[in-house]
């Protein structure tokens, strides 16, 4: 059989087409509908001359519409890249360059963005979006020739005739599975963002292992607040569609309010959640969880950031039912180390991140070069097995830092992933997360590279220097704090700062504190002083002594 | 108490000034001004302004919809002040 994600959906269609594949937008769509939606889909791209190995964009939050799309993407032998709606023009029109993507699959709403984000100032080629939708009724196989486009416009194919389409599958499988299913940009030390090249095989080895490890059935409702571009969001697309299960989309607005979030998860029997910790941490302090029916709910998975132990054990109080597990690694390795959590105390020590996914070899290595082999010692963890990316895309050099021999077997043909992530390991085995080799941090579980906020910076025209260091935060992992100087004494104000680092950078990456300094602070060695700066902040934003006592209340 | 609200949402959660000025009316949610963790800190601020306490069953969006329905939610709750519960 062809080891293929867009298999999955083929197969679980042809075993059981009346199924509920996509909840969303208070509709269902079936397998059935899924598989020939998408189909149709994948014959608008083939149309438009899409083939093998091209990139396609995704321009789209989670919906029916967009997993439609996905699917569609792969079926044409292609590889999706998510757009994230909500990031800045610049970031996205960076993203679709640098990928090369000439197509973009849009929802109704978002077809003019995309469109935009395809422009080519005159040049007669400007690619074309094609719209995905979940709205059905149209007839079958009558689909015109795609007209041109002005030159410097993008074609819209609309959703009337790609609805044209047949739904019939396709009659062959136009990818194999080392070929990318996806590119997924990640913030880059360097000032612009890395896309992560995924094959189907390696994400294949991360969603049977996932849908094992979760037990998935056909029964099952599964839910990931997680956007598209976000790799948690591969565990609800493909691991639920192997098994056959819903896939359910959180409303716009529902996840704002822990309680609108519990009574979603009642009312929709929800019964597998993975998601970020600050989301649950939110839910568990404030959910108000007793007053709420969630014996569906199974199994409450999380990964991207430390759950902070008191929060963790307060949501197992208010929640004791579901299996609570922690998932644990980068999107260059997909989940490579994983660990059930047992009944917690509140005062207990971090969760550790666990041992090996099946398939996989993680072991760690101290900076004298020797293996990490319990608590006394601390080495960045490597990752080995099929799960690990091709590559960061188009940045070869970039991707020979990070995919290297295996430190002790120089005999092993197969790469192995440095993570950049320090551990150390207890007693039983299980490797616990220490911090970072590098200047990354999580923000909400998102990685954000402090060098690629300060070159955001440095393209504001009055500012001479900047420095962003992270300030720890129980709830956010971190914010973001900016210290910068400017050009002869341009008066500099927050909102233009601001207004600046918009145009380049997601919300969450946006410093939520700027200083203006007349210099900034130097080491002895003229580097500018990172540690001194970050020594002189209060710890503003621990809950417990903000005045956040609420969440602990 | 209207102005002292939208100073602070201005100053403390805006973080895209095409958001600026914030009007009594301006929605919070659709604008995305308010996420699950602006929320909170507006959450945290309002109960240290005006001393009282948001129950986890207040926290529902037909309350925190725009600076007009903070205050209306606010009054209702000003006269508990004394039997705040902690």
């Amino acid at each position: 059989m062809a080891y293929l994600l867009q298999r999955l959906l083929t197969e679980a269609a042809a075993r059981q087409p009346r199924r509920p594949a996509v909840a969303a937008d208070g509709g269902v769509i079936t397998y059935q509908e899924l598989d020939a939606l998408s189909n149709k889909v994948a014959r608008a791209l083939l149309r438009l001359g899409v083939t093998r190995g091209d990139r396609v964009g995704i321009l789209a939050p989670k919906s029916a519409a967009s997993v439609i799309g996905i699917y569609g993407v792969l079926k044409a032998g292609a590889c999706y890249v998510p757009l994230d709606p909500k990031a800045p023009h610049q970031r996205l029109s960076y993203v679709v360059r640098d990928s090369a993507a000439a197509v973009i699959v849009a929802d109704d709403e978002r077809a003019a963005q995309a469109a935009a984000l395809l422009e080519t100032d005159g040049a007669p080629q400007a690619g074309a979006v094609v719209v995905t939708s979940s709205r059905g009724g149209h007839p079958d196989g009558q689909a015109d020739a795609v007209v041109v486009a002005p030159a410097g416009e993008a074609l819209i194919v609309p959703w009337t005739a790609v609805a044209a389409e047949s739904a019939e599958p396709l009659p062959e499988e136009r990818s194999i599975e080392s070929d990318l299913a996806y590119i997924l940009y990640t913030s880059g030390s360097t000032g612009t963002p890395k896309g992560v090249m995924i094959s189907h095989r390696n994400s294949l080895g991360f969603v049977e292992w996932a849908a094992a490890a979760a037990r998935l059935t056909e029964e099952d409702r599964v839910c990931s607040p997680a956007p598209l571009h976000f790799d948690l969001s591969v565990f609800d697309i493909f691991a639920s569609c192997l098994a056959g299960a819903c896939l359910a989309v959180v409303p716009d607005g529902v996840a704002t309010f822990p309680v609108t979030i519990a009574r979603w998860l009642e009312k929709e029997r929800i019964s597998v959640w993975y998601s970020v910790p600050s989301v649950l941490t939110l839910l568990g302090c404030y959910g108000n969880l007793p007053t709420f029916n969630l014996s569906a709910l199974r199994a409450v998975i999380f990964a991207g950031e430390v759950f902070p132990p008191k929060y963790l054990a307060r949501l197992m109080a208010e929640l004791p039912h579901p299996r609570y597990l922690n998932w644990y690694g980068p999107t260059e390795t997909n989940v490579c180390t994983a660990f059930e959590v047992p009944a917690l105390r509140a005062d207990s020590e971090p969760v550790p991140i666990g041992t090996a996914c099946a398939n996989t070899e993680v072991f760690a290595v101290t900076s004298d070069g020797d293996l990490v082999s319990g608590p006394d010692e601390v080495g960045e963890l490597y990752v080995r097995g099929p799960t690990l990316m091709r590559g960061y895309w188009g940045q070869p050099a970039k991707s020979r830092e990070v995919l290297v021999q295996h430190p002790f077997r120089a005999e092993y043909d197969e790469l192995v992933y440095r993570t950049g992530d320090l551990v150390t390991q207890d007693r039983a085995g299980n490797y616990l997360y220490v911090g970072r080799r590098d200047a990354m941090v999580k923000i909400r579980g998102y990685r954000v590279e402090l060098g690629e906020v300060e070159a955001a910076l440095y393209r504001h025209p009055a500012i001479q220097e900047a420095v962003v260091v992270p300030v720890p935060d129980e709830l956010l992992g971190s914010r973001l704090r900016a210290v910068v100087t400017a050009v002869d004494a341009v008066r500099l104000t927050r909102e233009s700062v601001l207004e600046h680092c918009r145009q380049w950078l997601p919300s969450y990456m946006v410093p939520e504190i700027v200083e203006f300094r007349e210099g900034l602070p130097r080491t002895s060695t003229g580097k500018v002083d990172r540690a001194g700066l970050a020594r002189e902040q209060q710890p503003p934003s621990d809950p417990e002594t903000s005045g956040l006592t609420s969440v602990s209340r | 108490m209207e102005t002292v609200i939208k100073d602070y949402i201005s100053s403390e959660l805006v973080r895209d000034p095409a958001l600026l000025p914030v009007a009594d009316e301006t929605s919070l949610l659709e604008s995305g001004i308010l996420d699950s963790l602006s929320l909170l800190q507006l959450v945290v601020f309002l109960e240290g302004r005006f001393g009282i306490t948001v129950g986890d069953a207040d926290l529902l969006p037909e309350h925190f919809a725009s600076v007009n329905t903070i205050c209306a939610y606010l009054r209702t709750r000003q006269p508990e002040k004394q039997a705040a519960h902690g």
